[in-house]
């Protein structure tokens, strides 16, 4: 087998897997803090990599349209928490209600956004993702450094906000017993806004990184919720470490599955990793027993 | 004109079937599985390959579609066994993308991208008869089926495995038996669905059976109201007759009648699960403990 294209797609799946980590993150954050099965997680990611390309071809400024893309991942996720979540959630909303009712919010922007910007693939020009050999026959492009980079740089932020700061340390005490934290005179609805805020707000840097490299489409929310998913399943219900490890692993088994079959295969892959998961090891790798 | 109501009456009656078979995994047994769609792909890709090679008989069409799903779903029943809530969804979701690859890969026994083509006209015992009677015949034994099941002991296992698994199980209920069996004959009968869309259509492909479909059908038995006889059979007709009014409707272009009718679906879906969460028809305090 030719080295050079395994480490060419073990790059690559590491490229996505950083991307899918962040996403992954986001998902597991507000699942862990506010126990929302946020289904409709995709949906945000699609939002803010189409104003990024929007951005871009208007012809703003880079940052502007980072920035762009984050106030519309945000707003979208306390949108969601306000006008969604929290009113089926005050009539006791099962778990089921909630999928259902986010998963037609998924539907609603996919379409809407396909309508608006054009179905198909869409991508921006940048001379970051211009590839470089860098090896005979290995092709890095500058956007490699800047996902992994991205990627480290806000993990390190989000471990710290949630060890060292009273608001991110009040979010993990959200995760493990809200009855308390309640009995403590903090507001679990205000907590639960800061969670869907920052779990959003994960979703615009790889949104707007992967409009530059592999592009996007209308439909990449419901790929990009379904692998976060997973991620966060197979890397166990409320632990963060776990996303974020298991979107590095399902982004480079993804890639490297290509070695052995075609692309058409890729996804599956990824699910059939989860399926096992679920069948033989429900609490995932680093999964805590939810029962406290 | 007639013509196209018929085709819209066979449909309806085809994805009646199928919602009221979700409906009785979802309702009654409390399984939520975003998979459906699957095995009406399996019945539909059985039906298809039995007209095609062997016999255009209805009934064996419909035996072999019902056979395949119904022994196939243990594919769905194993992950029902071990996990509940998310974690299930999460695993028919799974089950649902893995199949679908395996419907457009696996090109001899389901034609790929292309699908099959020319599938026969239904007969049974040699006598061509039309689709919708077919249908409309499938739907309403299954319905009764459903009927006799929810109010004999079996539904009354089932409904009580999905408000308490543990208690069903200290009454000495076969939770494992009563989750496979009502998973089983779901799938089986969404096999059915499969065989006759396939006898009807006289072409199928893998774009049938995609997660959007099982959506689809999910929503019907939203729509409707989940754990009713009826529901789900009301959600059928009126995301069907959906797209039929909308062609109708002048100021939307063509193109984009598709886009506008998903939104429809997408948002319906989200308006009732935040204002009547039991469906039109369920009452609501029932819905709530069904959910």
């Amino acid at each position: 087998m030719d080295l050079m294209l395994v480490l060419q797609l073990l790059l690559g799946g590491l490229q996505n897997g950083a991307l899918y980590a962040l996403t992954a993150a986001g998902f597991a954050l507000i699942f862990g803090a506010t126990k929302v099965f946020h289904v409709a997680h995709g949906a945000a990611f699609t939002l803010a990599g189409y104003v990024f390309i929007y951005a871009w071809n208007a012809g703003w400024h880079a940052a502007i349209g980072v920035a762009a893309a984050l106030a519309i991942a945000v707003l979208f996720g306390i949108g969601m928490e306000r006008f969604v979540y929290r009113p089926i959630q005050r009539h006791e909303g099962s778990f089921f209600t909630v999928f259902v009712a986010a998963f037609g919010v998924s539907i609603v922007v996919q379409n809407l956004v396909g309508m608006v910007a054009g179905r198909g693939f869409a991508s921006v020009d940048s001379s970051l993702s211009q590839g470089v050999e860098v090896l005979p026959e290995l092709f890095l492009a500058p956007v490699f450094w800047v996902a992994i980079g991205t990627a480290i740089l806000l993990f390190a932020a989000l471990t710290l906000f949630l060890s060292r700061t009273h608001a991110g340390v009040a979010l993990r005490a959200l995760a493990q017993n809200p009855d308390l934290l309640r009995a403590y005179g903090l507001s679990s609805s205000r907590l639960s806004i800061l969670a869907f805020a920052l779990g959003s707000a994960l979703v615009a840097p790889p949104a707007v990184l992967m409009a530059m490299t592999t592009g996007l489409n209308e439909a990449i929310g419901n790929h990009v919720m379904l692998l976060s998913m997973a991620a966060t399943m197979v890397g166990g219900i409320g632990s963060l470490r776990g996303a974020a490890v298991a979107g590095v692993l399902l982004g480079v088994a993804e890639s490297l599955v290509l070695l052995v079959l075609d692309t058409q295969w890729a996804e599956a892959a990824s699910f059939l990793v989860l399926f096992g998961f679920i069948l033989f090891r429900p609490t995932g790798l680093f999964g805590v027993v939810a029962a406290k | 004109m007639i013509a196209y109501l018929a085709n819209l009456a066979t449909l309806a009656s085809i994805f009646g079937i199928l919602a009221v078979t979700l409906n009785f995994m979802v309702g009654y047994a409390g399984i939520f599985s975003v998979a459906h769609a699957v095995f009406f792909g399996l019945g539909a890709y059985a039906g298809a390959q039995v007209a095609l090679a062997l016999v255009p008989d209805a009934l064996a069409a419909c035996a072999a579609a019902a056979l395949i799903a119904g022994g196939l779903s243990l594919c769905l029943a194993l992950p029902a066994l071990r996990v509940r809530g998310e974690y299930f969804v999460a695993a028919s979701l799974g089950l649902q993308m893995v199949a679908l690859t395996v419907f457009s890969e696996a090109k001899p026994l389901t034609g790929g991208l292309g699908g099959l083509i020319g599938i026969p006209q239904p007969r049974i015992f040699g006598v061509s008869v039309g689709a919708l009677p077919l249908s409309l015949a499938a739907l309403v034994l299954i319905l009764l089926a459903i009927a006799a099941m929810a109010r004999g002991s079996f539904g009354r296992t089932l409904q009580a495995i999905r408000d308490a698994e543990s208690a069903a199980e200290a009454l000495g209920k076969h939770v494992a038996v009563a989750k496979a069996l009502a998973v089983g004959f779901a799938c089986a009968g969404a096999g059915i669905a499969g065989a006759l869309f396939a006898l009807h259509m006289q072409f199928v492909n893998v774009e049938s059976f995609t997660l959007e479909q099982s959506v689809l059908v999910m929503a019907m038995v939203i729509v409707g109201g989940t754990g009713t006889l009826l529901g789900p059979l009301i959600g059928a007709v009126l995301l069907l007759s959906l797209p039929a009014g909308l062609a109708f409707l002048p100021f939307i272009p063509a193109t984009e009648v598709g886009a506008v009718q998903q939104i429809i679906y997408g948002a319906a879906m989200t308006l009732l699960m935040i204002f009547r969460p039991a469906g039109l028809v369920g009452d609501l305090s029932r819905g709530r403990s069904a959910a």
